[in-house]
């Protein structure tokens, strides 16, 4: 603005040099007129110049403006458009323009035209610019990203998402995610039943899994990482749903790999095992009643230790076949009551060695079951076992067996010992999990709980645990009538988590295997 | 007594020969051992048992053949021992299958010990 003013001053100078000279000749020629014939005249010659001056110096300030209205109409028009103008400058007002209206109507439209163009060309810029973030970040992350749509359909997966499933964008664009990633979680806190949740309660949820296991193809090794997903109901599209995975395939899988390793050690095991329970036997067999009470407590204990070391490598081994998905079963119609008294008759000598008594109350008139009878069996030596171990200084044991009140055979195993601290009893079901205060004192792999609910599942039964620090545990499990049972397989085709004997939880009834 | 059940024991590990054969006469089986499998085969042939227990790893001939033959109508008609396979090997899915099919049981050594081989042979009659 001040440079308009300046112009303006400029302008002004330059007409009061023009009206000064224009005077001057005036008056020169008056002069010039007077000194020569009509001298008398030099009065009325002097009033008119007097009269030109004032008119000149009147009119010179509005002439000045009238001049540089159309220069100032374009500049306030530049300025009205200028990004860096600080100034709240309106729009010039064409209309009041005394001269060169069309010319600057015409230059102002040019230039609101100009900056339109140059502020479509900056926009087209941005968006370009944002495109290229996008797809640098996402597309080139390594780091497997994908997008689903509210139908749980893949709307979007990056660059690392094709390797790292080995699949084409044909292979995931539009499929369900389900249908794609066929993941097994280790607890029951999965992927669908976290989406259903955040879709019927929140508008952004998010959640992050550990150890989740994909099963590509035949050809391709398992893969397993971590999970993170972002859910927000109001994102745009409907693509409301984010998820990351963050490889640990080689972490993972090592403690499989580690359980292969011992399955294979402690196969060779088995045989020097066999033979030393057949000589023990033998042992048992010609010399009872024969002995001592110190070298029958000695041969009690040689029993005792060699079943217990028979527990732990068919445990490993069983481990081993869970893990592999080579965990067969065969359910058959048994008698509870027999199968439980025959497992507990079993281990009730190594209580015995520790001065523990077993009290078993089986209800009377119980339905047959379906179970699997070696692998149920498992399951009891590995209960009873547990409480054995963490007994401490109490010397008995509960076991109950029942129909409960959803018409399931139940089965309690109580003990009165040291207890699970609350905070970890979540964990007590998976696999190497073992309380940490505990370990020093107590023996085990860890493996027995995970393998006991591995096997529990796989029958469609349920395995919980009640327990108070200080007072002792009660695990507890379900097993079916065995006209149940059929019926229970029947409905589960249609159940939204399947258990199997594969100890994971399968995402989603549709990879049933 | 003159029907005691007899019992064709092929076996090659010694110990566990020793052992099953001690278990069975105690229990009343007349016991016959052969660790080798050609002359298992011929033995079996014989037909005279009631019962075979069958390693499936001897030596000269394994188990698995000699299971084959003697299921082979050709070879023999009418056998009448009931054919237990004993193994401490965990067989591929399709082997086991095919000894499952062609035994009328499969047992696996470490899982059982003596006293309990002869509680599983008591409920095959």
């Amino acid at each position: 603005m001040d440079q308009l003013k300046y112009l303006k001053v400029k302008i002004r100078e330059y007409i009061w040099l023009l009206v000064i000279a224009e005077d001057l000749l005036f008056l020169t020629l008056i002069l010039t007129l007077s000194f020569t014939t009509h001298f008398h005249l030099i009065d009325k010659a002097l009033i008119a110049f007097g009269a030109v001056l004032i008119f000149n110096l009147i009119f010179i300030i509005p002439l000045s403006n009238i001049i540089t209205e159309p220069i100032e109409a374009l500049w306030l028009a530049i300025l009205h458009i200028s990004p860096s103008s600080i100034e709240n400058i309106k729009a010039p007002d064409l209309s009041k323009l005394h001269i060169g209206k069309e010319l600057v109507t015409n230059l102002v439209g040019q230039v609101y035209q100009l900056n339109n163009i140059g502020r479509a060309e900056r926009k087209n810029e941005i968006s370009t610019y944002q495109t290229m973030g996008r797809d640098f970040l996402a597309k080139s992350l390594p780091l497997p990203i994908i997008i689903l749509d509210n139908l749980e359909n893949i709307s979007y997966a990056n660059n690392a998402t094709l390797k790292y499933l080995n699949k084409s964008e044909d292979d995931l664009i539009g499929k369900n995610v389900y249908a794609v990633l066929d993941m097994s979680f280790p607890t029951e806190d999965t992927f669908d039943t976290w989406l259903k949740n955040a879709k019927q309660t929140t508008a952004i949820s998010s959640n992050v899994w550990e150890r989740v296991k994909l099963n590509v193809d035949e050809q391709h090794p398992t893969l397993y990482f971590d999970l993170a997903a972002y859910y927000n109901l109001e994102n745009k599209d409907n693509n409301n749903t984010i998820i990351v995975l963050f490889d640990h395939t080689k972490l993972y899988s090592q403690d499989d790999q580690a359980i292969s390793f011992i399955a294979l050690a402690v196969h060779e095991l088995r045989t020097p095992l066999t033979l030393l329970r057949g000589y023990i036997e033998a042992f048992s067999q010609e010399l009872s009643g024969k002995l001592n009470p110190e070298l029958q407590s000695f041969l009690d204990k040689m029993k005792a230790a060699s079943d217990q070391l028979t527990s732990f490598t068919n445990n490993i081994l069983n481990v081993a076949r869970v893990d592999n998905d080579q965990m067969e079963l065969n359910l058959g119609s048994e008698e509870w009551s027999t199968i439980l008294t025959e497992a507990v008759q079993a281990i009730r000598i190594r209580a015995q060695v520790r001065g523990i008594e077993i009290k078993l109350n089986i209800a009377p008139n119980l339905p047959k079951v379906g179970v699997d009878r070696l692998s149920i069996q498992e399951v009891i030596y590995n209960l009873i076992d547990n409480a054995i171990k963490y007994s401490a200084n109490s010397k008995q044991i509960l076991i109950n067996s029942m129909l409960n009140n959803e018409g399931l055979v139940e089965t309690t195993v109580q003990d009165f010992g040291r207890g699970v601290p609350e905070s970890i009893i979540a964990n007590l079901f998976t696999k190497f999990y073992r309380d940490h205060h505990n370990r020093s004192q107590v023996g085990g792999t860890g493996l027995g709980l995970y393998l006991s609910k591995a096997i529990i599942d796989a029958h469609d039964g349920n395995i919980w645990v009640h327990s108070k620090e200080g007072e002792g545990s009660t695990f507890g499990f379900t097993v079916l009538p065995v006209d149940r049972l059929s019926e229970e397989k029947r409905l589960s085709s249609n159940d939204a988590i399947v258990h199997n004997a594969h100890g994971w939880i399968k995402n989603h009834s549709y990879y049933r295997r | 007594m003159n029907n005691k059940r007899k019992i064709l024991l092929i076996e090659d590990e010694y110990f566990i020969s020793e052992l099953y054969h001690r278990a069975l006469t105690r229990a009343g089986y007349e016991i016959k051992m052969i660790s080798d499998g050609n002359e298992a085969l011929k033995e079996a042939l014989t037909n005279q048992y009631d019962i075979i227990l069958l390693d499936l790893m001897i030596p000269n001939l394994n188990g698995s053949d000699i299971l084959n033959i003697l299921r082979d109508k050709s070879k023999i008609q009418d056998l009448k021992a009931r054919i237990i396979v004993t193994t401490n090997l965990e067989q591929r899915p399709e082997i086991k299958k095919q000894i499952e099919d062609k035994a009328d049981a499969y047992l696996i050594k470490a899982e059982l010990t003596p006293g309990e081989l002869v509680a599983f042979l008591e409920n095959i009659k």
